[in-house]
């Protein structure tokens, strides 16, 4: 800590722990927040920033670990407040109004506005931050750097003294670089008037800009805690994958190809822009970037749930234009999105019909009818080959844990076979155990001879599955890794677009 | 792995489960709390009729047989409601469907020589041909309603709603807001029967049965209700399952408005025309559906519960209506059956996510 910064810390927490089923997601963290001071909390996704920031504001509950104010008096309680990623304001709403809304609950609400003076107040309350803009028109106009300063500005609103914290959660997420400046600015004057900064982001360019002092988490555990001037890029790189240059593992080689299934060429649509793929039977290729790069675009549009435009699609040697979920798999795609609950899987429907959705001809018999004795063999079949547990296919797939509606999913597109696989976060939300299991059908699939895309946001678990990773930036594909390049540190410094600072 | 010791707190329908517990399950207040409802309401009015009515007439099989002629069509009425529904649109339109369906079917019928004047569909057409048209005019709305819903993408509670109040418009226009009587020879169809012991099978209970009987074979044992199911659950889901959301929805509006012309032929062969005549027979049928989905399949709406529902709402109509209660009594008991049979369906959804989420946390803190 730099000794400026006297005094008892405004934040301090000891020893949090956070447990979901199968997953700890913090374990022991300790952390204090001192008055003028910008801490950064950084790490990848699954590292347990989310779930700090959730049980700061209430939405989670901690299983062990204190929080505590120590710099709180009754005359001067510390306060704390979160900028959440979606801000949190109205759109429709002009600044003032949004401004107001909060304030203005209960029998307040009911009073009159008097336009003029919340004018004065909104801009009074903008102005601390720079240049005043327009509060009269809807925020939804506004550009998105004056959005994050109306968010402050409100949670600022009624501060009855500097001293309390603030928490910035991925705030720069929907900020151009010069925005991004605008941002800082307000941040760091913030602070200089005696406010408390958490600032939880995954850009590590932007973490090394502002912070004061860098905590870094993965898998749950505080595995750095360092002032700024002792820090630089690489070793936080290597506090954030883990791994040290040099004792990497590497991607995959030598397992055997066979013939090309799928050809993209200038594949174009929402988030991504002129992509090629060549993807072979056995082959697993994965798909990296970070959140905003394409990468979680990528895999709906080859499957057609989303419109897109490719100069050449051709899957199993055949032209295929026009594209659609049925069609797809009609050609022998399958697809696994993020979104188990919304769209990987119809909850309120048991494993058995999730499993058969999307192919149930084979199922059918001469009356048209689907034969019970049948599908119930078939999906028991199934669920036992993919360990489902517990084995019953007719729970409701809601009522599954994690790991096990993820197997149900699985088994859902690899029953028959498919030509293609396309992953999204495959193992998002799942415990260990289960992890392994998927990634053994993974590789199992493409020992079938299948070819399998997978998009994930863990540079870990890429290197694990794939033979080679396309690494988006901007919708683009910026490096290609294979072979020795195939490693974490590699994936993320492209992800981040360092990959040359990382060669050196 | 201490977690296995979870699992035997999941009671679901698993093969594990033993016959005994199956039959508790299947008995179970829960699973037809419909039967047990009627069961109250006989007693109660077998009781209560000949105390005060100082008649039998409630116990009467006369009573019981009139009632399930009577029904089929709200029943009917229901299942065109219920199909499109499973799919996961609304049609609130089925009403408006029939009046306009009943008014047509009369009015193609009427002599031309002596309505052309203030009636342009007067075009005395045999009964037969006009039950066609009728029915195929029914299919043709469902069709028009499906695309307002499927290809300008408008809520279907929004796009239904409009449609049925352009319908009774219509139906206004076709008969210059006229009453009707049946056109002689017409009544005949719907008094056409099948004598069954005491009992006499109507033709719209025949219909009935038939059609309940098909819908219930494609919802619940071929590969396009699943995929219904599937749309009615999540259609974005199924929609990346490689189910074609929007077809079936426009499917299932067209049936529906196929039944709703189907009902609106045997409805005028029997009543004559009546502008306003279907627009009752909305709220009994989405009660019906509603609380049939409380019935027998856990939550989903079924052919049967819907039937049984329907019949024990009306049993107790019948009863209020013997004892000599007003009439508008009939109106208060669908609007309280519609809002507690959601409220009901709702209730069985969350004490069935309550009971999912507190096994999944058991599973995690024994952990």
């Amino acid at each position: 800590m730099s000794p400026s910064l006297g005094g008892a810390p405004l934040l301090t927490i000891t020893g949090m722990v956070k447990e979901f089923p199968g997953l700890r997601a913090l374990d022991d963290v300790s952390l204090d927040v001192h008055s003028g001071e910008i801490v950064a909390v950084v790490g990848h996704n699954g590292s347990g920033k989310s779930t700090l920031v959730k049980i700061l504001a209430g939405v989670y509950t901690k299983d062990a670990g204190e929080v505590e104010f120590p710099a709180s008096t009754a005359d001067e309680p510390t306060e704390l407040h979160i900028i959440h990623q979606d801000l949190g304001l109205s759109m429709q709403l002009t600044a003032i109004e949004n401004l107001g809304i909060q304030k203005r609950q209960g029998v307040a609400g009911w009073a009159p506005f008097n336009k003029k003076q919340e004018i004065a107040h909104a801009r009074e309350l903008i102005s601390r931050f720079g240049e005043p803009f327009d509060v009269t028109v809807p925020v939804g106009r506004l550009a998105p750097a004056q959005r994050s300063i109306i968010a402050i500005a409100r949670a600022l609103d009624g501060w009855k003294h500097p001293r309390n914290i603030l928490i910035l959660d991925e705030p720069t997420e929907a900020l151009h670089a010069s925005e991004v400046r605008v941002l800082f600015d307000a941040v760091k004057k913030l602070a200089a008037q005696g406010a408390g900064i958490i600032f939880i982001s995954h850009r590590l360019d932007e973490v090394l800009d502002l912070s004061d002092r860098v905590v870094v988490l993965r898998d749950g555990r505080k595995v750095a805690d360092e002032s700024r001037e002792r820090i630089d890029h690489d070793r936080l790189v290597a506090h954030v994958t883990g791994v040290a240059a040099g004792e990497a593992e590497t991607g995959r080689v030598g397992r055997p190809h066979g013939d090309v299934v799928l050809e993209v060429e200038n594949l174009s649509g929402a988030g991504i822009e002129d992509v090629d793929l060549t993807l072979h039977a056995g082959e697993v290729v994965g798909i990296a970037g970070v959140l905003g790069s394409g990468r979680e675009a990528l895999p709906a549009l080859m499957f057609g749930s989303v419109p897109s435009h490719a100069d050449r699609f051709e899957l199993g040697g055949e032209p295929y234009e026009d594209r659609s979920p049925a069609e797809s798999i009609r050609r022998g795609m399958g697809f696994v999105p993020g979104d188990r609950a919304k769209f990987g899987s119809i909850r309120l429907m048991t494993a058995r019909e999730n499993v058969t959705l999307p192919e149930l001809k084979s199922l059918t018999n001469g009356a048209g009818a689907v034969s019970t004795k049948r599908e119930r063999a078939h999906v028991m079949e199934l669920i036992a080959k993919y360990d489902v547990k517990p084995p019953r296919p007719e729970q409701v797939f809601a009522q599954f844990s994690g790991g096990n509606q993820q197997k149900v999913v699985f088994a859902k597109w690899l029953r028959n076979n498919p030509r293609v696989l396309l992953l999204e976060e495959p193992t998002q939300g799942v415990d260990i155990g289960a992890k392994q299991a998927l990634y053994g059908a993974i590789d199992a699939a493409a020992a079938a001879g299948a070819g399998v895309v997978v998009c994930s946001s863990e540079a870990k678990e890429l290197v694990r599955l794939c033979d080679r990773v396309l690494v988006l930036r901007n919708g683009r594909v910026a490096a290609e890794l294979s072979g020795e390049d195939l490693t974490e540190t590699r994936v993320v410094l492209e992800g981040y677009g360092l990959g040359n600072e990382g060669e050196q | 792995m201490k977690k296995t010791e979870g699992i035997p707190t999941v009671t679901d329908s698993g093969k594990a489960v033993s016959s005994g517990s199956e039959w508790r399950r299947l008995l179970s207040f829960q699973n037809i709390s419909a039967i047990y409802i009627f069961v109250v309401i006989f007693v109660i009015f077998s009781i209560l009729v000949p105390a005060l009515t100082g008649t039998q007439s409630f116990l009467a099989p006369g009573t019981w047989a009139n009632l399930l002629d009577t029904q089929s069509l709200t029943v009917l009425a229901a299942i065109a409601v219920l199909i499109p529904l499973t799919a996961g649109v609304f049609n609130l339109a089925v009403g408006a469907e029939i009046s306009f369906a009943m008014m047509l079917c009369i009015v193609l019928q009427l002599p031309s020589a002596q309505y052309q004047k203030d009636l342009g569909l007067a075009l005395g057409l045999p009964w037969p041909v006009a039950a066609i048209i009728t029915v195929l005019a029914g299919g043709l709305i469902g069709l028009a309603s499906g695309l307002v819903v499927t290809r300008l993408k408008i809520d279907s509670f929004i796009a239904t709603l409009g449609m049925s109040s352009i319908l009774i418009a219509l139906a206004y226009l076709i008969s210059a807001n006229r009453p009707f009587s049946v056109p002689a020879g017409f009544g005949s169809l719907s008094a056409a029967n099948i004598p069954l012991g005491p009992f006499r099978l109507t033709l719209p209970v025949i219909v009935l049965i038939v059609i309940a009987v098909v819908g219930w074979y494609v919802l619940e044992r071929t590969p396009i209700g699943r995929r219904m199911y599937a749309a009615g659950f999540n259609p974005d889901g199924a929609r990346l399952s490689g189910v074609n959301v929007s077809r079936l929805q426009l499917g299932a509006l067209v049936v529906g408005g196929l039944i709703a012309g189907v009902i609106g032929v045997l409805a005028s062969s029997k009543f004559g025309g009546s502008p306003g005549y279907g627009n009752g027979m909305l709220l009994p049928a989405l009660a019906a559906v509603f609380l049939g989905s409380t019935q027998f399949k856990g939550g989903r709406f079924n052919i049967w519960g819907t039937v049984l529902a329907l019949y024990v709402l009306a049993v107790g109509i019948q009863g209020f209506l013997l004892v000599r209660v007003p009439d508008w009594i009939t109106d208060f008991f669908y609007g309280v059956a519609l809002i507690g049979a959601v409220a009901m369906s709702r209730w069985e959804r969350t004490s069935k996510r309550l009971g999912a989420v507190k096994r999944a946390t058991t599973l995690g803190s024994k952990k």
